[in-house]
């Protein structure tokens, strides 16, 4: 299967499995096969903000009158998610789209990106608010070892997927030597690579987000960093959509329908898949112990966002079919669902109370009896 | 034609009237010395001094289980519907509550005090989802998130029927 950006084929595009079938051709929305990427797409469009509507002057104040130790937990919150989100800026076009088969999945994908372009782009405008030097902050991302060894994680199935779909694109299936190394392609195992690799965006989107949520939460709790917490609800607002998106494509997947190799390969991925999200549990829970190292915030402590870490865990695995992994039943912290509701985010006023509120939205259907009550 | 001599009519008829309230609208000249109307307030009083500013965004407090007070008259004197909803627990012994006015399942469940976890409160993010085991419900949005079968989300739906549901 070579890569080409015009499918020159005909084919019936309802036919196709959701990857690895006919690349795309024609972007059309008139018939999709899964309308719920076409509904993820609609809601993502209608959730577009951008970071500079968000004032965080009183945010720089706030942040010089924190105390050293909570200045790091605020400063390595943002590095991390500053790392995330470059990951995910780019990552899922450059490893889902040379495999997409369905053009409402491939704008899905796209838009999906997109919008963590934007979540970047806040980090800069919230380091640029903060911090008199912002190139400390970002610089150290790269040098940080607590960082940089859960990037590792992050990315190696998106850097695994690439580098086999690259050489399946151009050698194809079979045995091949490449610079004097043997590299084994084929395509069942591409397709147990990709589910897993859904499965680790499943995760990063799920559970690595929210300790870095549950800490700017905490801050304005207390009344402190409320511009900062304003832009991580606006962003914990995507994050519930992209996970929405990966979890349909987990369980589409493991349905079978569209594609029945994949549902043999997601039955017998399941240990796996628990074991990346247990994984990404216990580097949460390492994570926190870093954050906290000089002490905790009010509100807020290592014991506690443990808890949470694996009351979120349970959740978002129960949502993908599989077996809760801590058995726990109450949420340590209740009052983060009060920010992470999105009927609060307020963007501007007269999106206040409804968040898909769309632009120059008119009703153009007219119809004779309109006029009814009109004479000259 | 026949408008714009009603409209004639009606702006001849309405001068006397904004004579009598005109102190109230002067637009040019000194700002009437009004309490409601300086123009440079003296000093804005931030309300959110010490609470977080979710506060004053939150969450209406009164009680979705409660009928709201209308100035209008109910002509066809019917009440709404009202069904009952058996809860399930895994540690809790069942319980049953009735649904009649709230706007969401989810909000009936919270205004007598059934903690379910939520998030987006819109279908989208999947955090209420629930397992219905008997009755039907009725999608007020459409649901977005994944959900099996046999499960609900309470935060954009409302009972068709008497329904049993058990928390995840």
């Amino acid at each position: 299967m070579t890569y080409t950006t015009f499918n020159q084929k005909t084919f019936d595009t309802l036919k196709q499995p959701m990857f690895f079938g006919e690349t795309v051709n024609v972007a059309r929305y008139d018939i999709q096969k899964h309308k719920i990427f076409e509904n993820l797409i609609e809601k993502q469009l209608s959730f577009f903000w951008r970071p500079e509507e968000v004032d965080l002057a009183n945010d720089r104040k706030d942040f010089n009158d924190l105390p050293d130790h909570e200045q790091h937990i605020f400063l390595s919150n943002l590095k991390y998610q500053t790392l995330l989100d470059s990951v995910q800026g780019r990552s899922p076009n450059v490893a889902f789209l040379p495999i997409v088969s369905l053009p409402e999945l491939e704008t899905w994908i796209e838009t999906w990106s997109f919008s963590e372009t934007i979540h970047s782009r806040s980090y800069t405008h919230i380091m640029r608010n903060v911090v008199p030097n912002p190139s400390e902050v970002f610089d150290d991302i790269t040098r940080n070892d607590f960082i940089t060894r859960r990037a590792v994680s992050v990315t190696k199935y998106y850097d695994e997927l690439i580098e086999k779909c690259s050489f399946y694109s151009q050698l194809g299936e079979g045995t091949h030597t490449v610079n004097g190394r043997t590299i084994d392609i084929n395509l069942r195992d591409l397709k147990r690579t990709l589910y897993l690799t859904v499965a680790s965006v499943n995760v990063l989107e799920a559970i690595r987000f929210y300790v870095s949520f549950a800490c700017s939460f905490a801050f304005a709790e207390r009344a402190k960093m409320e511009g900062n917490a304003k832009i991580i609800k606006l962003i914990a607002r995507d994050e519930a959509l992209h996970l929405t998106g990966t979890q349909h494509m987990l369980q589409i997947m493991a349905a079978g329908k569209d594609d029945p190799e994949m549902g043999e390969i997601a039955a017998s991925c399941k240990d796996e898949v628990t074991a990346i999200f247990l994984d990404a549990a216990e580097q949460e829970k390492e994570w926190a112990g870093y954050l906290f190292k000089d002490g905790s915030m009010i509100g807020l402590n290592q014991t506690i966002l443990a808890q949470y870490v694996e009351y979120i865990t349970d959740q978002r695995i129960a949502a993908v079919g599989l077996p809760p992994i801590f058995n726990t039943k109450n949420n340590p912290l209740p009052w983060i669902n009060s920010w992470l509701n999105s009927d609060n985010v307020q963007v501007a006023p007269q999106e206040a109370e409804i968040s898909s509120y769309l632009v120059g939205a008119i009703d153009s259907a007219v119809d004779t009896e309109d006029f009814g009550d009109f004479d000259l | 034609m026949n408008q714009s001599t009603k409209s004639g009519q009606t702006s001849s008829g309405d001068a006397s009237c904004r004579n009598n309230h005109q102190e109230d609208f002067l637009l040019d000249g000194s700002a009437p010395e009004h309490e409601d109307f300086s123009l440079e307030a003296d000093s804005v009083q931030s309300q959110l001094d010490d609470e977080p500013v979710q506060n004053c965004l939150i969450l209406s407090v009164e009680d979705s289980e409660q009928p709201e007070p209308s100035a209008q008259i109910n002509l066809d004197g019917m009440d709404k519907p009202m069904h009952k909803v058996s809860i399930e627990a895994s540690e809790e012994p069942p319980q049953t509550l009735s649904f009649q006015h709230a706007q969401t399942l989810l909000e009936s469940l919270e205004a007598q005090n059934i903690t379910v976890n939520y998030q987006c409160r819109e279908g989208y993010c999947g955090s209420c989802r629930t397992q219905l085991l008997e009755g039907e419900v009725h999608y007020t949005e459409e649901p977005m998130a994944w959900i099996n079968d046999d499960e609900i989300l309470p935060c954009c739906c409302i009972p068709k029927t008497a329904i049993r549901i058990k928390l995840i």
